[in-house]
């Protein structure tokens, strides 16, 4: 009997912590919308038990009248004085939930912060674009299903759709908010941990909606402003023949068609930005890690990993494919 | 429930399922699976040849793609990505021919409108070999076939695009001699 | 006896007067028109507001350094232009969109066509105009893939003995006058970047100026001086991008607060986005010997789509003004910053010596895409004025302290945003085909435009040598049923004169006389000729094709007048025609279609020079 309980304790506790809970709010955002879980989760609890052991209390008592008919009662000032405090208990508990509940979401919705951060989301079927709108127009830039942001200063993130109804949520950092096409949504984002989350797509957006997810890497203001800095710049020039030979097949072949990589001739909007691919923990939206090899499989056969994505099967020669592979996992 | 409802639910119940299972017979074969490249089509422009015989049979992919309405609207799809319709707008023309009326400059069978993407035309038309893979030029020719009236039965009820065309699904497919034919000016839009 | 002698003397001295007067009166009646010397009469050409002796020729299709394209030329007037009458044609086997102005030097007459961009010099002393020679430059096929708007061309100029054009896929060629033979050739634009030359080539000082077209295609614009007698790059200035490519060093003083800062073709653009940026030159220069300025405009950014770039998007859609010797900037004025609605700031600018505030000022008046005429001074930038000359509400105004115009942010394109009723269209109020001056009567006669337009922005990727717009427009007639305007306006008034309804957009540019007669040309063929002082149509005449083209007027060799205009329907008007698009989809060619519908019903292909002339007189 032990075993199967700490089991079950086990699992239970598991969702206390990780990448992508809400259990563990690393936000300003998901810190009240834990908040408020627990207040329910503790009051609706209570009543639970309440009712439990009223059910329990009521089968056990009618057990000493076995075979018998029950007992009617037409006037049972007890019973109506306890429903009656029931009532009453049930009354409050959804008056302090409703309050304390319309409260949160109305902080939550609330897009005050002056000085925030502007970042603006765009979904796509099935990878998420990240643009960076803040400061002066030359210090805008463009990258794909990774978001960096400084810890303790709030991002304000406007959601849009290119395509279906996609839905942003990074458990660890605030709830969700729809990105629907021709609509504009806006996210505030106040991140208080340092530490790398893992979001996902929400809402249920076609084949690959469970491969849609992003990371989100919260780090020190110093850290931000460096990678920001590292961001502007152009993609990196090949260092070897290998690498050089792959920019070339990369520009003139399919992928600049759909791929822009900053400083070269690929322009294409359609597909990430792939300027700065190798310094991603992740390709194809969270699907892989990013590795040479994942990247040599999923150039090889996008197909055959995320089924239905736009990824074409680009048919490449095999030098031709490892070329792309060492110029692309050298885009630091 | 009493006893004299049931058969009658029961007879119920059995209705819609029968009916779900009809309903789920005829779902359009998607093939996400990997697939080997996609080779392109043999490609005559013309149909002169001298001698007797000598004409292409057409390719039996061909009307894999333009029978599939999946593959229909990634055609479309990619006619956006790769702004063909910079140049043929929703199939009106432009800087490029329109794409919905009956002149076909360099032919209106699939393949042929494959070899105008695939190679390019002398006037204008870039050549997307090696720039768009096999199977996106195929599902590029089926859409092109459903901009000119070809394939009613796989195009779509209703183009998002701010009033454009009228629905391709309800167009006349043109007759078969799409060559020679000939056509009346005169009657409004 | 002597006085017998005497007599008869005087009487052989008296024949002998009389006889040499017949013989030099004779000689007068027949003088004949012989080829000007080698520099071009540009200084006489040149003199605003004060009308000169007119030699009769028409060397540049401006007419003059000033762009007023007013002929000096009397014998055609309002009371003889009913009159008018063909008096030769020349077909030139090309059926496209004819924009270009024939210009006329000496005795002959020089056509540059659309596409394949084939040069024609008519012999004009001999009857029917035979030809004297014609070149055919071979421009690549493919660059008709790259072209817009019809495969245009705006016309050759002449200078120093020689006859300069421009072919589509980006090449400038100099060719002997006489004999057609090639000078020089230089390549400039490079059609896989979707680089095509459609303008009007501009000669101030042994430089040839040209500009790139490819707007739509993620180009980026630029201005290039060519020896002109070697064909070699003096100078070239880009149009985006840092202050050493666009030539911008201390001597550059813009006006307004707004345009200075360095680096601004940076600064004003995303990362990267200025080198896909637009702000060509395709349109007109003019040059103010004086001030020793060129000035010019620069067309819309790229893409389209404005969400792609955000930021001023500086140096596009704006005048600038440069010294034509080193190409140096000495002001800019932007007239749409951030452009939303594909305003090219290219039109012509007629330079003019106007009474502003009770004073005599140098300007230049520029009638541009979003519906305002500017007045604007010539040495400094600064705006005078900027008055609506036709229904205008995606702005409400220039503010002139700012110099800023005021968009209306309820006409603000975005993605996945339909906004419909946008007065001016993408083509704006007023286009390319340019207005002409009359110093007689103080009115600057536009030809021009009443549309509207939904607009609908979407992402488009950058993919060299295809259209880089991003936007799907549909275009239509504005308030009042008439799709085309022909007003005279007057600059220093701020208003419109009089205004003549037209059907159909014109699209044709327009011819002032001193015989106070204007033509301006439809888009279904009707050549007019209109009374310079009320717009009452005085003379018309249809030819076969709809007229997109510039009218000039010229001295023939036997001292008339006559009146040259190519006919032959296309450019971004006549694209439903000339390119046999299809008015089922609206929002074919760039959304123009749509406001075209019956196009192919009123007009056919063509490509004529028609020559009137009054009937000689006996």
């Amino acid at each position: 009997m032990r075993r199967p309980a700490s089991a079950a304790a086990a699992l239970l506790l598991c969702g206390c912590t990780g990448v992508q809970t809400p259990l563990d709010p690393a936000g300003e955002q998901a810190a009240s919308i834990h908040t408020i879980w627990t207040l329910m989760l503790w009051v609706c609890g209570f009543f639970y038990v309440l009712v439990i052991a009223g059910l329990v209390w009521a089968i056990w008592r009618n057990r000493r009248v076995a075979g018998g008919a029950p007992q009617a009662s037409t006037h049972d000032p007890g019973m109506e004085r306890g429903l009656a405090i029931w009532s009453a208990m049930i009354f409050v508990g959804l008056t302090v939930l409703a309050t304390w509940s319309f409260f949160v979401d109305r902080s939550l919705a609330s897009t005050h912060e002056q000085n925030a951060l502007h970042l603006r989301v765009t979904g796509y079927q099935w990878w998420w674009k990240v643009e960076y709108q803040e400061g002066p127009h030359p210090w805008w830039f463009e990258t794909a299903n990774e978001i960096h942001l400084p810890v303790g200063k709030t991002a304000r993130i406007e959601l849009e759709s290119g395509d279906v109804i996609h839905s942003f949520w990074v458990p660890n950092l605030s709830g969700k908010m729809d990105l629907i096409p021709g609509r504009h949504n806006v996210l505030d984002v106040t991140p208080t941990r340092v530490g790398v989350y893992r979001g996902q797509c929400a809402e249920f957006c076609g084949f690959q909606h469970a491969h849609m997810a992003l990371t989100v890497i919260v780090e020190p203001q110093a850290r931000f402003d460096a990678w920001r800095l590292h961001q502007l710049q152009p993609a990196s020039t090949p260092a070897t023949p290998d690498a050089q030979f792959g920019q070339q097949v990369f520009q003139s072949r399919a992928c600049g068609m759909c791929h822009t990589i900053a400083g070269t001739d690929a322009g294409g909007r359609m597909a990430p930005n792939l300027t700065h691919i190798a310094s991603r923990p992740t390709i194809a939206a969270g699907t892989m890690p990013m590795s040479k090899g994942a990247l040599a499989g999923w150039i090889s056969d996008p197909q055959g990993i995320k089924p239905g994505s736009k990824m074409p099967d680009v048919p490449l020669t095999t030098t031709e494919s490892s070329a792309v592979v060492a110029y692309l996992s050298s885009l630091q | 429930m009493s006893s004299r409802f049931r058969p009658a639910v029961r007879a119920l119940l059995g209705l819609v399922a029968a009916a779900a299972l009809v309903g789920a017979c005829d779902r359009e074969l998607r093939d996400f699976g990997s697939s080997a490249p996609e080779a392109g089509p043999t490609i005559q422009t013309t149909s002169l040849t001298p001698g007797p015989g000598g004409q292409v049979p057409p390719d039996p992919r061909g009307e894999i793609y333009e029978k599939s309405a999946a593959h229909v609207s990634e055609g479309g799809r990619l006619f956006r990505w790769y702004n063909c319709n910079g140049c043929h707008s929703n199939g009106g023309g432009g800087m490029g021919p329109a794409l919905i009326d009956d002149e076909w400059r360099y032919g209106s069978s699939i393949e042929q409108i494959y070899g105008t993407i695939a190679e390019g035309r002398p006037n204008g038309m870039p050549s997307f070999r090696g720039k768009a893979t096999d199977e996106q030029i195929w599902e590029l020719a089926a859409y092109v076939r459903s901009l000119g009236g070809f394939t009613p039965q796989a195009s779509s009820s209703r183009n998002d695009e701010i009033r454009s065309t009228p629905p391709r699904n309800q167009v006349t497919p043109p007759k078969p001699s799409a060559e020679g034919g000939a056509s009346v000016q005169g009657t409004a839009p | 006896m002597a006085e017998v002698e005497r007599r008869r003397t005087w009487w052989w001295i008296a024949a002998a007067v009389v006889l040499a007067a017949l013989i030099i009166l004779f000689l007068l009646k027949q003088t004949h028109y012989s080829p000007p010397a080698a520099k071009m009469t540009t200084p006489a050409a040149y003199n605003p507001g004060q009308p000169t002796a007119d030699d009769g020729q028409w060397v540049m299709p401006a007419k003059d350094y000033a762009s007023t394209r007013f002929s000096g030329l009397n014998e055609i007037n309002v009371s003889n232009v009913a009159n008018l009458r063909p008096e030769f044609t020349f077909e030139t086997g090309i059926n496209k969109g004819h924009e270009e102005a024939p210009i006329v030097v000496g005795g002959t007459m020089f056509i540059v066509t659309p596409y394949p961009n084939k040069v024609f010099a008519l012999d004009l002393t001999k009857p029917g105009a035979p030809l004297k020679w014609s070149f055919e430059p071979k421009p690549a096929p493919a660059s008709q893939g790259v072209a817009c708007c019809d495969v245009v061309n705006r016309g050759a100029v002449y200078w120093d003995g020689k006859i300069i054009i421009t072919t589509l896929d980006g090449v400038v060629i100099a060719l002997d006058a006489n004999s057609g033979a090639q000078a020089w050739r230089t390549q400039l634009g490079d059609i896989n970047r979707g680089e095509t030359i459609t303008m009007a080539p501009l000669v101030v000082k042994g430089k040839v100026l040209v500009g790139d077209s490819g707007g739509e295609t993620g180009v980026r614009g630029w201005l290039t001086a060519l020896d002109a007698g070697s064909g070699k790059i003096a100078w070239r200035a880009y149009n985006t991008g840092p202050d050493k490519d666009v030539l911008i060093g201390p001597d550059f003083h813009p006006f307004y607060k707004m345009d200075q800062g360095t680096d601004l073709g940076v600064k004003t653009w995303p990362p990267d986005a200025w080198k896909t940026g637009g702000g060509t030159v395709w349109g007109w220069i003019s040059y103010d010997p004086e001030l020793n300025l060129i000035y010019y405009g620069t067309g819309n950014p790229g893409p389209w789509n404005a969400d792609q770039r955000p930021g001023d998007n500086k140096w596009t859609s704006g005048i600038f003004a440069r010294d034509p010797d080193t190409g140096q900037a000495k002001w800019f004025y932007q007239l749409s910053p951030h452009d939303i609605h594909d305003y090219d700031g290219i039109n012509e600018i007629v330079l003019l010596d106007l009474p502003i505030g009770g004073k005599v000022r140098k300007v230049l008046v520029r009638p541009e895409r979003n519906g305002y005429v500017y007045v604007i001074d010539r040495a400094t930038g600064q705006v005078l004025s900027a008055d609506p000359f036709a229904y205008v509400n995606s702005s409400k105004g220039v503010d002139l302290k700012t110099g800023e115009l005021q968009v209306n942010p309820d006409k603000v394109t975005q993605v996945g945003k339909t906004v419909r009723d946008i007065c001016p269209s993408a083509n704006g109020a007023k286009d390319w085909n340019p207005s002409a001056w009359s110093p007689r009567t103080g009115l600057l006669y536009l030809p021009h435009v009443n549309m509207c337009m939904d607009w609908q922005s979407a992402e488009v990727s950058y993919i060299a040598g295809t259209p880089y717009v991003g936007a799907e427009v549909v275009m239509y007639g504005g308030a009042g049923g008439n799709r085309g305007a022909f007003t005279a306006w007057d600059p220093v008034k701020r208003r419109a004169a009089w205004e003549i309804k037209e059907d159909l957009p014109i699209w044709s540019g327009a011819l002032a006389t001193a015989g106070d007669v204007v033509f301006y040309g439809t888009l279904d063929g009707w050549f007019k000729a209109v009374d310079a002082r009320n717009g009452q149509l005085l003379w018309q005449f249809k030819t076969g094709s709809g007229i997109i083209g510039q009218p000039v007027a010229y001295k023939g060799p036997d001292g008339r007048e006559y009146i040259a205009i190519m006919s032959g329907v296309g450019g971004w008007a006549g694209a439903i025609v000339s390119g046999n698009l299809d008015p089922q989809d609206p929002t074919a060619a760039l959304g123009f279609v749509n406001a075209t519908q019956d196009l192919k019903k009123r007009t056919n292909t063509g490509g004529t020079l028609y020559v009137f002339a009054l009937p000689p007189r006996r």
